[in-house]
């Protein structure tokens, strides 16, 4: 980065900072900080991390190498002895992944290993749609746009994120229903008062509908510790009372809002080092981490992916 | 889905790990003729390899052929290697000149030296604007159509888990020259995007 005051040079940060970051080599603190002021290198970052991600997307999709049953070519070589063998343990390995991607059918969870025993990552199978893959746990820290997590297994996967990318919350967060947001409310009425059950801020997703709740929507006023006013669109005034049970879904939320703690669910497609490259990402803070729920979707589409993660952030407090 | 404009902040990070003992151990015992080890290193090293051959490539059966040709070399040379680069960085090298040969032999130029040349990075224009819009999948698509160089610097760089300075190992270009093919990589992604309209 080009920070000190006497240097002419552009500001901003360096190619080569936004090219390591975006292939997920570690970048400097100043770099990281000069990140988060400087909209221009921001908007860089996206960039790159968006030809990032095709890249590993390409990579991803990239089919098993499977050993040819003999050599294609006519008059080729024949394989080394001890190769042909590495190769048919490998293709054992390939014939092993497609049994288990066969149980996970039944089960709705496969264990896939992307990488050796020291440095297993463990990502498990979407029911509904092959091409993606499935990380939880808890958020051990954020860092602009990635996040990494622990699983279950106390294996750490880092997850990335791009525009593109679905992010909602969810949780106990009361703290985020302000005067003036626009939210959509649901929960048993008496005596004309709302006692929420869920409150969606901003635009809400079809998954938060639980049933036997008519959803009112408006907006935020006089927002307190116990409720707030709901004023819609026609004017009226609803009272709406809130508890600890009162589950605040953010349905368009970023990285930065999300919690320490919090339990993460991301969809996306494996990368080369185990990363996971997210095509949706939800943290929900209502439920105990270490609890493993499997995600299915009704097909590949972005709202079958969409629709499967808010159900995760409309899932109930849990309790603590 | 979130607003495509949105910030999102700094750029991906791994948790990253350093294999390169464990990679430089299974390249002794494969000089020793240690199948195991052979396996174990195909399996740690296979798929990036065959993904990056493949990006540039472009022709699976071609691919795989190479990786084939590739690991023979490994287990070959294995004793050959001096430890100067990471094994994953030596392995891509190797599979860069199999696939360069191959594409020679098909009157392909893998690299077109002038046409690469350090073209100097510009600033936001209309081209790059359009990866702003773009969605992810208009990219993979795009980068299927980009040169083979172009590619291949960005498999190598965005897929491989090579630092710039291992890449530039790998095309035996200074630093700064990858710099600028990765530049040049992506004003040619935004050139297909914006013809293509695939932006939104």
């Amino acid at each position: 980065m080009n920070a000190d005051p006497t240097d002419t040079r552009s500001p901003h940060l360096e190619l080569g900072d936004l090219i390591a970051g975006a292939a997920g080599q570690p970048i400097g603190d100043r770099a990281r900080e000069h990140l988060a002021s400087c909209e221009h290198c921001r908007l860089e970052a996206n960039r790159w991390n968006l030809v990032a991600d095709g890249v590993r997307g390409l990579a991803a999709a990239a089919p098993e190498i499977a050993q040819p049953a003999r050599p294609r070519r006519t008059g080729q070589r024949v394989l080394a002895g001890p190769w042909r063998r590495a190769m048919l343990a490998a293709g054992s390995a390939a014939a092993a992944f497609v049994l288990l991607v066969g149980v996970g059918a039944v089960t709705g969870l496969v264990h896939v290993h992307l990488s050796g025993p020291g440095t297993e990552t463990t990502l498990t199978a979407v029911t509904g749609c092959a091409q993606l893959e499935q990380a939880d746990g808890t958020l051990e820290q954020v860092n602009g746009s990635s996040l990494v997590i622990k699983t279950a297994s106390s294996q750490l996967v880092t997850v990335t994120t791009t525009a593109t990318t679905f992010v909602s919350m969810s949780g106990a967060l009361l703290g985020d229903i302000t005067d003036g947001r626009s939210v959509m409310v649901r929960g048993p009425r008496s005596d004309g008062t709302i006692q929420a059950a869920i409150v969606a801020i901003g635009q809400p997703f079809s998954a938060v509908n639980p049933p036997g709740f008519v959803p009112v929507q408006g907006t935020v006023s006089d927002a307190g510790t116990s409720g707030f006013t709901l004023v819609t669109s026609g004017g009226t005034r609803i009272p709406v009372t809130t508890s600890s049970d009162t589950l605040v879904v953010i349905p368009h939320a970023s990285p930065g809002q999300f919690q320490a703690g919090a339990t993460i669910f991301a969809l996306g497609h494996a990368g080369p080092d185990g990363t996971l490259s997210a095509r949706a990402v939800a943290a929900v803070s209502q439920l105990r981490s270490g609890g493993h729920i499997s995600v299915s979707v009704k097909d590949c589409s972005p709202s079958s992916i969409d629709e499967a993660l808010g159900a995760i952030s409309a899932t109930p407090v849990s309790g603590g | 889905m979130n607003d495509p404009h949105r910030d999102v902040g700094a750029p991906a990070f791994t948790a990253s790990h350093d294999p390169a003992c464990d990679d430089a151990g299974l390249l002794r015992r494969i000089g020793q003729g240690d199948e195991d080890a052979m396996a174990a290193f195909y399996r740690e090293h296979g798929r990036v390899v065959f993904a990056q051959v493949l990006l540039v490539a472009g022709e699976r059966v071609l691919a795989e052929e190479i990786v084939q040709d590739t690991m023979l070399a490994v287990w070959r040379g294995a004793g050959s290697f001096r430890g100067e680069s990471s094994v994953r960085s030596w392995v891509i090298a190797i599979a860069r000149r199999q696939t360069r040969d191959r594409l020679r032999g098909q009157r392909l130029r893998l690299v077109d030296g002038a046409f690469l040349a350090d073209q100097p990075g510009s600033g936001p224009g209309p081209e790059v604007m359009a990866l702003d819009r773009a969605e992810l999948a208009a990219v993979r698509g795009a980068i299927r159509e980009l040169a083979p160089a172009h590619r291949e610097v960005l498999g190598l760089a965005f897929g491989s888990g090579l630092s710039l300075p291992e890449v530039a190992g790998v095309l035996e270009i200074p630093v700064g020259t990858v710099k600028s093919r990765l530049t040049a990589a992506r004003i040619a992604l935004n050139r297909i995007l914006d013809e293509k309209g695939q932006n939104r």
